[in-house]
């Protein structure tokens, strides 16, 4: 069947057949390898990076994209978020989890949707965070501010 | 000449048939045909499947059991920098041990030394190694990568990027599990300059 053409049993001259298999063997040999090879060299675990600029110690933002634009920061305590923009600041959001302990962040993302209304070139941020906050509320945090239109992203600790 | 049953004989054609030569009860041939088709267009199909998850730049990080990576939506595609490991327990930079994550909870300096010096060692190979490669083009970038636990507390996050921007690392980056994507996530966090 897939052992070779069929190129049919008369030599007199007869007749040839005009359906032609193709050798399918070293096909599926080709893909047998071709599959071995995918499979060992697979990454299974999708991996991306938040870049983020580091402001050190300091509460003054890494990096003001424009003189127009007041610097926003973000205090991350255990108990609330508190986001600013120049002298303006945003009322406290309490700090609420959900069933899997991780961070409710639809508030959040309101303010920052109200920030962009107020503040459309704004794109810098810096994320004053408190010693006892998680890596996970801190990368989720820094996720939601790129999703919300900040994507210039500064770390510092918080003060006091 | 051989006597022959009285019955229906078929033409010489079918005389091998199995339905009318023998009457379906014949002996079974002990070829068996393989079905072929199926079995390359599951073949195409797996194939297929792997080159589009196929990545070419293979495994920056090294995944363990004790580092669980955070979830985010809005990320970039790592890149391959140095790695800076935070467990639980331990901070590795290229699979040396640097420092344990309680002890470093315990103080209350600034930085890591142990960390900030390795990191100094690795920039200044990496531009000895361009600059006698006369690679003009692969300057150093300070870009690093941070693959810590998801319950690692910030205080030692902190000390880990005060170090590596001491130590001349200032491009941070945070290793993160993708999840889903966003939209225009790439595009907005590629905009940063």
């Amino acid at each position: 069947m897939a052992g070779g053409m069929d190129l049919g049993t008369s030599s007199k001259g007869g007749k040839k057949p005009l359906d032609a298999q193709i050798n399918l063997v070293p096909f599926i040999d080709l893909m047998a390898v071709t599959i071995s090879f995918l499979i060992m060299t697979a990454v299974w675990t999708q991996i991306g990076r938040l870049q983020v600029a580091n402001s050190g110690a300091s509460s003054e933002p890494a990096s003001p994209t424009e003189d127009k634009t007041p610097p926003i920061s973000l205090l991350i305590t255990e108990k609330e978020l508190r986001l600013s923009a120049g002298q303006q600041s945003f009322d406290p959001i309490p700090v609420t989890r959900g069933p899997d302990n991780k961070l409710e962040l639809g508030k959040l993302k309101d303010k920052f949707k109200e920030l962009k209304t107020q503040l459309p070139d704004a794109a810098a941020i810096t994320l004053q965070a408190e010693d006892g906050i998680r890596y996970e509320d801190l990368v989720r945090i820094i996720d939601e501010c790129k999703g919300g239109g900040l994507p210039n992203v500064s770390v510092a600790a918080a003060m006091g | 000449m051989a006597i022959e049953i009285p019955g229906k004989r078929w033409g010489k054609r079918l005389q091998h048939s199995k339905v009318f030569a023998h009457g379906g009860h014949g002996k079974k041939s002990i070829y068996a045909d393989l079905l072929i088709t199926p079995l390359v267009d599951m073949f195409v199909i797996i194939v297929l499947f792997l080159i589009a998850n196929f990545s070419a730049t293979g495994e920056v990080l090294m995944m363990t059991k004790d580092v669980q990576l955070p979830e985010a939506f809005n990320v970039t595609e790592i890149e391959m920098a140095p790695v800076v490991l935070v467990s639980n327990t331990d901070i590795i930079v290229s699979g040396n041990a640097i420092g344990r994550v309680d002890d470093l909870t315990r103080d209350e300096y600034l930085n890591i030394p142990a960390l900030e010096e390795k990191l100094r060692v690795m920039k200044k190979n990496y531009e000895d190694l361009h600059a006698l490669a006369k690679d003009t083009e692969g300057s150093f970038k300070g870009d690093v990568n941070i693959q810590a636990s998801k319950d690692v507390q910030f205080k030692v996050i902190k000390r880990v990027l005060y170090s590596c921007a001491t130590a001349g690392y200032s491009n941070l980056n945070f290793a993160v599990l993708q999840k889903g994507t966003a939209d225009g996530a790439p595009s907005a966090a590629t905009a940063a300059p």
